[in-house]
């Protein structure tokens, strides 16, 4: 946990390293950052509990297969590896690339958006519409998985370019009225959750590029008014119904759990007594009642943490919260040491979305955020968001790589 | 509360915060999230410079995500560390279902062993009510079981098993329907296959009375059942088996089994995955009557054969009767047969409303009705015996007493005239020969000896002495207790009438004293009298129960004890003179009569007796009798509902039982046709 601290350890990487870096300075005087061996090229730090997390949510997946027939650990397998390929090419693949291809990477994610639409590339499953089915191949993605990580990719680029203040207003708004493309377009999916992660985060790089508080702050409470008025007007009857009833009954449920329209409120109860009744040690692999005997609905895939929960106990959620910090942290700790501001929004992003996503996920087991669709990072079943995910660690790994003063 | 509020509250705090923080933040503030505020860098980098915007807002982002997870990780102590046991409970409950089972109903069995009422495994085919709306799917039902659509129709909207519950269409449906049904669920939605436990009866409908019925249970048992569940551990559910009528009904508590209860894990769908523990069903007892099923069947014969006999010799009316027939040292009950009779195994699954009210219409002679215990009817001559004892006790007559009858009394005044059964009369008679002959002059003169007198209500005390207007205590529901009239019941039943007619006339004492007008017994209620006779005062009270086994150990458990209902006192010389009548009866005021008794062994003493009814109906007839008469054992009576004579119609189903007890059956062909009453 030392890694993304000032003040770590006696030959930490605080103030030293972190001036050594801003100066230019080409010695490699700071212990991190001049590593030999394998962790010249590979950021342990971050990478090591990032492995750890991806085997644990294995032998969760595992442990779903055994009671679950839709589970397969076969295709969760399959997933894990092509996203370490798709992450070995982004951690060979020079990142500082990206920072000049502003226009190029706003252009693929509206393609990858608009693809599910295209006749002979759209898929629906559960209800959501945006599969994409590769022809051919047969194999199908939820591009607004990859979307994710392209949208923080563009705004990093965009945010870069102020290197650390935006003056004026104009600006400001040129940033958040890009943001709200790739946005609105995973609305059409329609996928708010997915939508609400690539607003969060690339706020969040806004935020870090230097925009001021105040129209931040002005910002926000338009969009909290916005979706105030959306949730009102659909919820009276004659004005225009912008959520769809489920997303509305979510809702509804969340505030009051008691009632139950269309099962939420069920799912919400059974999730909480999954995680509950886990106790301090958990009931052990495959002795789960509520995730393996059907009570928790999508037990492998939204509501995979409360299966792990209820397995694992207190010592396995803490272990994962545990992990999760660790590889949270040290991507902060790296952003905190690079020098481009590209970098460090990119990792301000990926970050973002780590931690909102486990905040909606876990959230949502426990009955602190409302239900949405959202997979827990390298854990949920399911190969896009698995690739999308692993493809943000060789984000990561590459902006270690690709560090201008070292090897 | 409602959720467009709380957002509203929601919205209204993020609304208030916003513009305070931008009030107080004017300027070209940025995020720094520094806590060190001013404080100079190490570094001497400039407040200012892009390095320490990002350095801060990096901390921001530190803090973003420390909270989150430091939020996840607090309430996670909190579900799985301090609620954890409470949860856990949730989760048991969520997978374990009770599931009762049923326990086996006890049979009745015979006093021989020989089984009554038993269980048989059933398939049944239940529809949920709303099928009828499917013509579709009742013709396909109809179809495969082989039954009139409209047959299917009516089962299903038939409510007697409750509105709400499934109705049962077919009962011991074969595996094939079964397996025909099952194979093409998605033709037969709403309809089901169910195992059930069936009673079962071995002996058709022999001892239909004595058994009853059964049926699934009513609101009030089952409000009983819960109010008396600590006691008895019975607790019944919708469609479970409950005896509603005769022995089923009286020994209920007996007969049901207490519930068993089996814990079983089911998935989310209710599929049981496994057993957990079980607590075992407890089968009901059995229970052993003192019916003898060979007496029991001649009993049942002999009024289908009397009822025969009486309609080929012309009256088409008779349809009904009843016959019983009691151990007098014990009071067990060897017999008890009521005509027309039913079938309980049509109550099996539920009884139809149509074959509801065929049981219980008077055109069809009311087969469900027990007519030894609830069939009320003048007792006629026989109740004579009694007038006797009166008469000897309250000093109206005596055992020298002489009487003319000239068949024609008019000891009330030639306008209060009454006949004699025998028109003819006859003649010089004694008071033992008045109950041979059955002279109801001699009975007259009693009568009016009693209205004269100083207890014009001797007769009624020793009525009710010998336990008429009362029920005996038979252990069955729905006895009746007869009605013994007096002066004080006449005034207040006849409201209607002037004050002379509600008013005891000497009429009505003459008719009580031959057992005519007001008074009524029933056949249960005669046959305990005359048992009481045979004894010489002490009736046994009647009962059906032999003893309680359980289906397990072998044995009875309990032994019913025989207890004296009714002790009565007459003297010796009185009790000699009428048992004496009572065997002149059989053997000397008819020849054809004693022709079928003087072909048994034992000595019988009897009386017949012919009641009159209102004048469209043929009177009722009775015959009641004991034997041996020098050491009785048994008393039997029988009365046939507008059967005429005693002598031409109970009397046959007498001498059938008595010939099925000693295996002595009757080879006269005599008929009586002397009239005698």
């Amino acid at each position: 946990m030392a890694l993304f601290s000032r003040d770590a350890g006696p030959e930490g990487i605080g103030e030293k390293a972190h001036t050594t870096f801003s100066r230019g300075a080409g010695s490699a005087r700071g212990p991190k950052m001049s590593a030999t061996g394998i962790s010249q090229i590979l950021y342990l730090p971050q990478l090591v509990p990032t492995l750890l997390l991806v085997a644990y949510g294995s032998l969760i997946i595992w442990s779903a297969s055994l009671t679950i027939a839709e589970a397969s650990f076969t295709r969760q397998l399959v997933g894990i590896a092509l996203g370490l390929v798709a992450a070995y090419a982004m951690w060979v693949y020079d990142y500082r690339t990206l920072a000049n291809m502003s226009t190029a990477l706003l252009v693929a994610a509206a393609l990858l958006m608009i693809l599910p639409k295209v006749p002979g590339f759209g898929y629906s499953a559960k209800g959501i519409t945006g599969w994409v089915r590769i022809p051919i191949i047969g194999l199908r993605f939820q591009p607004s998985e990859p979307a994710k990580l392209v949208t923080i990719l563009l705004m990093a680029s965009l945010g870069a370019q102020y290197n650390g203040r935006i003056e004026t207003l104009r600006d400001y708004l040129k940033l958040c009225g890009i943001l709200t493309i790739p946005f609105l377009l995973i609305l059409t999916q329609p996928d708010l959750g997915t939508g609400l992660i690539v607003l969060v985060a690339g706020a969040a790089i806004i935020i870090c590029a230097g925009a001021p508080r105040s129209w931040v702050l002005v910002t926000i409470g338009v969009v909290v008014l916005g979706a105030t008025m959306v949730v009102v007007t659909s919820m009276t009857p004659g004005l225009p119904h912008v959520l769809k009833q489920y997303q509305l009954n979510r809702l509804i449920v969340f505030v009051d759990p008691s009632v139950d329209p269309s099962n939420n409120g069920y799912n919400l109860q059974q999730a909480k007594i999954a995680v509950g009744s886990g106790g301090f040690f958990g009931k052990g692999i495959g002795n789960a009642t509520q995730s393996g005997s059907g009570f928790l609905p999508e037990a492998h895939t939204d509501f995979i943490f409360a299966l792990m929960a209820e397995e694992f106990g207190f010592v396995g959620s803490t272990v994962l919260l545990g992990l999760f910090g660790a590889m949270i942290f040290a991507s902060i700790s790296l952003a905190q040491r690079v020098d481009s501001p590209f970098a460090k929004l990119v990792l301000v992003g990926i970050v973002t979305m780590w931690s909102f996503q486990l905040l909606q996920n876990v959230g949502m087991c426990i009955g602190l955020m409302p239900i949405t669709g959202i997979p827990l990072p390298f854990i949920s079943f399911g190969s896009s968001s698995m690739i999308a995910q692993l493809m943000s660690v060789g984000m990561v790994q590459s902006i270690w790589r690709h560090r201008p003063k070292a090897a | 509360m409602n959720p467009i509020v709380v957002i509203a509250i929601l919205l209204a705090i993020v609304l208030v915060t916003l513009v305070l923080l931008v009030l107080v933040n004017r300027g070209e503030a940025r995020f720094t999230f520094d806590i060190g505020g001013q404080a100079p860098r190490a570094s001497g980098g400039g407040d200012n410079s892009a390095e320490k915007g990002f350095k801060t807002r990096l901390t921001g982002l530190s803090i973003f995500s420390g909270s989150i997870i430091g939020v996840l990780f607090a309430r996670l102590w909190a579900m799985q560390l301090v609620s954890a046991d409470e949860y856990a409970q949730q989760a048991e409950l969520n997978r374990t279902r009770t599931i009762s089972t049923v326990a086996p109903r006890g049979r009745i069995l015979d006093r021989n062993g020989i089984e009554l009422v038993t269980n048989r495994p059933s398939l049944v085919v239940v529809a949920s009510p709303d099928v009828i709306d499917d013509e579709v799917k009742i013709q396909h039902l109809a179809n495969v079981l082989g039954m009139p659509p409209m047959a299917v129709r009516r089962k299903i909207q038939d409510q007697t098993e409750g509105a709400q519950s499934q109705r049962t269409v077919a009962v011991d449906v074969s595996r094939r329907m079964v397996a025909y049904i099952d194979e093409h669920q998605y033709l037969f939605e709403g309809i089901h296959v169910e195992e059930r436990v069936q009673r079962h009866y071995p002996q058709g409908t022999t001892c239909a009375h004595v058994i009853g019925y059964t049926g699934s249970p009513t609101q009030e048992q089952l409000k009983a059942a819960e109010e008396q569940a600590s006691d008895t551990g019975i607790s019944y559910e919708s469609g479970d088996t409950v005896g509603q009528a005769g022995i089923e009904y009286q020994y209920e508590s007996v007969l049901q089994g207490v519930r068993g209860e089996q814990t079983v894990y089911v998935d989310a769908d209710g599929n049981v995955l496994d057993y957990a523990s079980s607590i075992d069903a407890q089968s009901g007892s059995d229970v052993i009557l003192t019916i003898d099923s060979k007496v029991q069947q001649a009993a049942e014969q002999g009024l289908v054969d009397a009822i025969e006999r009486v309609r080929k010799a012309g009256n088409q009316v008779c349809n009904s009767g009843s016959a019983v027939c009691i151990d007098v040292t014990n009071g067990d009950v060897i017999a008890l047969a009521s005509y027309p009779t039913f079938s309980p195994s049509d109550f099996v699954g539920g009884i139809s409303n149509d074959d509801w009210e065929m049981l219980s219409s008077e055109e069809a002679g009311n087969p469900l009705m027990n007519r030894v215990i609830a069939g009320q009817y003048p007792s006629a001559s026989t109740i004579k015996p009694l007038s006797t004892f009166a008469a000897l006790n309250y000093g109206i007559a005596t055992s020298e007493s002489q009487y003319v009858c000239s068949g024609y009394w008019t000891g009330f005044g030639e306008a209060y005239g009454q006949y004699c059964w025998n028109h003819d009369g006859h003649g010089g008679v004694d008071l033992r020969q008045g109950i041979v002959y059955s002279c109801d002059t001699v009975f007259y003169e009693i009568g009016k000896g009693f209205f004269n007198s100083d207890n014009p209500e001797g007769l009624q005390e020793t009525y009710r002495r010998w336990g008429l207007g009362k029920a005996t205590g038979i252990d069955l529901p729905a006895e009746s207790e007869g009605r013994v009239p007096d002066a004080e019941w006449k005034w207040s039943y006849f409201t209607q009438a002037d004050d002379y007619a509600r008013s005891w006339q000497g009429g009505d004492t003459t008719n009580l004293v031959i057992g005519q007008g007001d008074l009524l017994v029933t056949p249960l209620q005669m046959a305990c009298v005359y048992a009481g006779i045979a004894t010489r005062g002490k009736i046994m009270r009647p009962h059906l129960l032999k003893g309680v086994a359980t289906r397990t150990g072998g044995g009875t458990v309990i032994d019913y004890e025989s207890e004296v209902a009714l002790t009565v006192e007459e003297q010796d010389a009185s009790l000699d003179l009428v048992q004496s009548g009572l065997q002149g009866v059989i053997y000397e005021e008819s020849e054809a009569q004693a022709s079928h008794f003087t072909n048994m062994k034992e000595l019988v003493a009897g009386k017949t007796g012919t009641a009159e009814r209102a004048s469209d109906r043929e009177p009722t007839g009775w015959f009641v009798a004991y034997l041996p008469a020098d050491n009785p054992r048994y008393v039997v009576a029988s009365c046939i509902e507008q059967g005429g004579y005693g002598s031409e119609s109970a009397m046959y189903v007498v001498r059938d039982i008595m010939g099925a007890i000693y295996d002595e059956p009757d080879t006269s062909n005599a008929i009586d046709t002397s009239g005698v009453r």
